[in-house]
């Protein structure tokens, strides 16, 4: 397939958290927050007057002073984050919008909030609750801690706008992105994609850690470009998979993956983009701020949610995608450390091929891509025996 | 001559003094088991042997008569493993824990070991009365009466039905109880997740857990189950195992984690309510409020004398509970909630404290130090601080866990009444100090003050990510602070990973190069105990 256009530039942007695009706004005078977690919608820190940053440290292979503060048993994202933050990388942010929703990104949270790493005067670091149902009991929840730590905080520290109109027009803002990111990614879904998986991670990543409306003509120009595009004639995949799991911002990741002859069509973990580029629909009577904590709740599909129903139905969710973009199987992974995506991994590897019969990959990593040759082995060795079971299928 | 003979009549009359002990001459070489008992002096030994060894025998088996009968605690036995492998190592238990104690600290701190005994039978015998898998799969009227939740979930929550129905935690007795008993028997479970794919880095008390349901070593006796997000990010992955394995309708009774902000006990009051609501769904009873407040009432009264213990142990030396029997002792009772035990309990060692107070009987007259003890113990050597003491004469005063739960609840109206037993709930073990933001984890300055310590054992729970994730801080802060602190590492039940051993070598090396000091009882200062119970 003939290179998109920008896909070099998108690249780059992902080298550094304070990449070109987020340089020029700040020049703009715009605020930047940082987050970590789908759980604190980027919708509203993308409100007129500031920007989201989804915080990545990437090439952090050796997070050594941040290892001194959170041991080295603790999961390898979250150290990073912190070793990237006493590095300085993070100085750039003008606040930190925090949630404790995993353990380690909420000690990483609190080391920004007790010690002075950010060397920005105006910094501050606020921590939002975030419910474990999609109830109405959750909603309310949801919704009040919203408003008071994230709405009323960047109005008083900032004097952001927050009213329902900045909101509506912050939606409008991210549904742009998200319909075009969910166009650029339904060309997975041909029988012969036109995108691989890891041109889709780069793009879906820079839509994260980079200022909206700066990365939105790129973004058009792009889904302008997929419309012509041609795939391949003979096709360089053996099997099209998906990737679900824990915390996974590395495009070299999926490279890796691809690079043993697996095609990632799907991408069902955390930076991923099912869920993540839904649009949100405000219906109507409802205030913007209702349907966008009724849009993170009912989007996301984290291990956290503990509802019997939402348990169950994280696996047919997984079944569903399955179908959709008719993959051949599903890797599952988890970083190490990571103890939601530990215990979820161990229950997808076992009930997805009794209960749905797709075969399933299971690996532990790290954030950094290491231990390559070892899990080269193992994807090398799932696409074979994917092949395998279609050739005694009869496929 | 006279000189020896009247210092050996002594010693036999009162007992050797600590500081001439040599009490790891009682041990068995490679084991930890005895050669044979203290010998405590002549009036401590007897009390010993009736008051703790043959009462607590007949205690034992007065409670099974009582709570079921033998038949039934028989089938038991032979069903679960947890249950074959502790009930003879449970005198066993109390000897660890009251190894080297005299006077009043043995009286009182036994009488805590006998609660929790009595407590642990009523709670098992109770599932083995409403267990399907002992009753050839029939569900009998025990089954339809009694709740299952998570052991985070507190008593508390059901007491508005106790004058109707039971309620029993999954996990409570079946390995957490039991690792404290026999440190081996929970090896067994967690190999059991690992061998399903589960790594080894995850908190090996939720990983026993969830062990326990792969191998099926749970008793099958509520219709339904309510678990908890309490206290981690493995505690709330594990429900997905709950689920899987027990396949019974279940409901989650979620907490907030930043309980400080005063937006979020509302919706700990609406789960709570939820929880009640799925119950009578499954259930068809409705909480009542009066056997709540008559419950809550009693309990209360519970939680005013545990101030009026931390008050005697913070402020002089004559507090008669030692470190290990205080902490496992206001673990269990706050955590299960009101029954008859804690009271008469209490009432005894009322008697003893006062008597302490009264008399001013200094109950651990070679304290070189006063120790708070921080963070989660390791359960397989949750009596350290008997061994450290003995040997050291290093005195837990009080340990985090204890100070959970803190609150004397409301009763007046149903609304305060909840508001406050949503707060308690939200103050439960772990995340009390461990979630919520780390102002809590480091209450701990507040409360080295408070309890007039000198040196902190920071218990350094390997897997614990929350721990784990602050430590540095810890570490800057002590420096700051000049404040001796000892990090114990271990990985709470499970014991191959740092063992006792080590534990106490850690220590050893401690008081020998950074305090220099000398052990009271050297005796003590290695021994293998690794195939110990």
């Amino acid at each position: 397939m003939r290179d998109l256009k920008h896909l070099i530039f998108f690249d780059d942007l992902l080298q550094e958290a304070n990449n070109e695009l987020v340089r020029q706004a700040k020049k703009e005078g715009l605020r930047a927050l940082g987050y970590t977690c789908y759980f604190m919608p980027e919708v509203l820190l993308d409100l007129p007057g500031c920007f989201s940053v989804r915080l990545r440290a990437p090439r952090c292979t050796s997070p050594d002073v941040a290892t001194y503060y959170m041991s080295g048993r603790t999961c390898h994202y979250g150290r990073s984050l912190l070793e990237r933050a006493l590095e300085g990388g993070y100085n750039f942010l003008d606040a930190q919008m925090a949630t404790e929703t995993c353990t380690v990104t909420c000690r990483f949270q609190e080391h920004l909030q007790i010690m002075p790493i950010i060397e920005n005067p105006d910094f501050f670091c606020e921590f939002t609750d975030v419910p474990f149902k999609k109830s109405e009991n959750g909603r309310e929840h949801y919704a009040k801690q919203l408003q008071a730590h994230v709405l009323d905080k960047l109005s008083e520290k900032f004097g952001i706008d927050t009213s329902d109109e900045a909101i509506l027009k912050a939606i409008e803002q991210h549904n742009e992105v998200c319909r075009l990111v969910t166009e650029i990614g339904s060309y997975r879904k041909l029988d012969n994609p036109t995108i691989t998986g890891h041109e889709f991670s780069t793009i879906m990543l820079v839509s994260l850690v980079c200022p909206k409306h700066l990365i939105l003509p790129y973004l058009r120009e792009t889904a302008e470009e997929m419309k012509k595009r041609e795939p391949d004639k003979k096709p360089n995949w053996r099997v099209k998979v998906m990737v679900t799991g824990s915390e996974n911002d590395d495009p070299g990741f999926i490279e890796l993956i691809e690079s043993c002859g697996a095609l990632v069509v799907a991408d069902r973990f955390c930076y991923g983009s099912l869920p993540g580029r839904e649009e949100i629909e405000v219906k109507e009577g409802e205030r913007p701020l209702e349907a966008v904590v009724r849009h993170y709740l009912d989007t996301g599909q984290c291990p956290r949610y503990m509802e019997q129903h939402e348990i169950r139905g994280r696996k047919q969710y997984l079944a569903e995608l399955a179908k959709e973009y008719k993959v051949d199987g599903i890797i599952v992974e988890s970083n190490k450390f990571c103890e939601y995506w530990s215990y979820e991994r161990v229950a997808n590897s076992l009930i997805l091929p009794r209960d749905f019969n797709i075969p399933v990959c299971s690996i532990e990593k790290e954030y950094i891509n290491t231990s390559v040759g070892q899990l080269r082995t193992r994807f090398q060795a799932f696409v074979e025996s994917i092949e395998l079971k279609k050739i005694q299928e009869g496929a | 001559m006279k000189k020896k003979l009247k210092k050996v009549l002594k010693d036999f009359w009162y007992g050797k003094p600590h500081g001439e002990r040599r009490l790891g001459d009682l041990y068995i070489g490679n084991t930890g088991l005895y050669k044979h008992r203290e010998w405590r002096g002549v009036k401590d030994t007897f009390y010993y042997f009736n008051k703790i060894w043959l009462y607590n025998y007949g205690g034992i088996l007065m409670d099974i008569m009582r709570f079921g009968g033998p038949i039934i605690a028989v089938k038991g036995l032979l069903r679960y493993r947890w249950f074959g492998q502790t009930y003879l190592t449970a005198l066993h238990w109390f000897d660890r824990g009251l190894e080297g104690m005299r006077g009043e600290v043995l009286r009182a701190s036994a009488w805590h070991y006998r609660a929790m005994t009595c407590e642990t039978i009523r709670q098992f015998m109770h599932m083995f009365r409403a267990d399907t898998r002992l009753h050839g799969g029939k569900k009998n009227k025990w089954y339809y009466k009694t709740i299952m939740h998570d052991e985070t979930v507190c008593g508390s929550v059901f007491y508005g039905y106790r004058d109707r129905m039971e309620n029993i935690a999954m996990q409570l007795v079946p390995y957490f109880v039991t690792c404290h008993v026999n440190n081996h028997t929970v090896l067994h479970y967690i190999d059991a997740v690992q061998s399903i794919g589960l790594p080894g880095d995850p908190c090996p008390m939720c990983q026993a857990e969830a062990g326990l349901l792969v191998l099926d070593d749970v008793p099958d006796y509520s219709p339904v189950m309510i678990t908890s997000n309490e206290a981690c990010d493995a505690s709330v992955a594990t429900s997905v195992l709950h689920d899987w394995f027990l396949n019974k309708p279940l409901i989650s009774m979620t907490q907030p984690m930043r309980f400080n902000d005063p937006l979020v006990h509302e919706y700990t009051m609406n789960e709570i309510k939820e929880a009640w609501k799925f119950i009578e769904e499954q259930m068809g009873e409705k909480p009542d409020f009066d056997v709540y407040v008559e419950y809550t009432e009693k309990y209360n009264e519970l939680t005013k004398f545990e101030h009026e213990k931390w008050d005697v142990a913070a402020n002089t030396p004559y507090y008669p509970i030692n470190g290990v029997a205080q902490a496992l002792y206001r673990i269990y009772y706050s955590q299960v909630g009101y029954r008859e035990i804690w009271a008469k309990t209490d009432a005894k060692v009322k008697k003893i404290l006062n008597k302490c107070v009264e008399q001013k009987i200094n109950t651990f007259p070679m304290t070189r130090h006063r120790v708070l003890a921080w963070s989660c113990a390791p359960l397989y050597f949750s009596n350290w601080c008997t061994w450290a003491y003995n040997c050291w004469g290093l005195n837990v005063i009080m340990n985090m866990d204890s100070l959970m739960f803190d609150i004397v609840l409301r009763t007046d109206n149903e609304e305060d009444a909840l508001f406050d037993l949503a707060r308690y709930h939200e103050m439960a073990p772990m995340r009390r100090m461990a979630v919520g933001g780390h102002e809590h984890i480091f209450e701990i300055w507040e409360n080295l003050e408070r309890f007039n310590c000198d040196m902190v054992m920071m218990y350094d729970q390997l897997q614990c990510k929350g721990m784990q994730g602050i430590v540095g801080l810890f570490e800057d802060e002590f420096r700051e602070r000049n404040i001796h602190a000892i990090w114990m590492p271990h990985a709470l039940p499970d014991k191959r990973t740092v063992s006792r051993a080590e534990i106490r070598s850690i220590i050893n090396d401690y008081m020998f190069t950074v305090m220099r000091e000398e052990p009271l009882d050297p005796s003590l200062l290695d021994f293998d105990d690794i195939m110990s119970w």
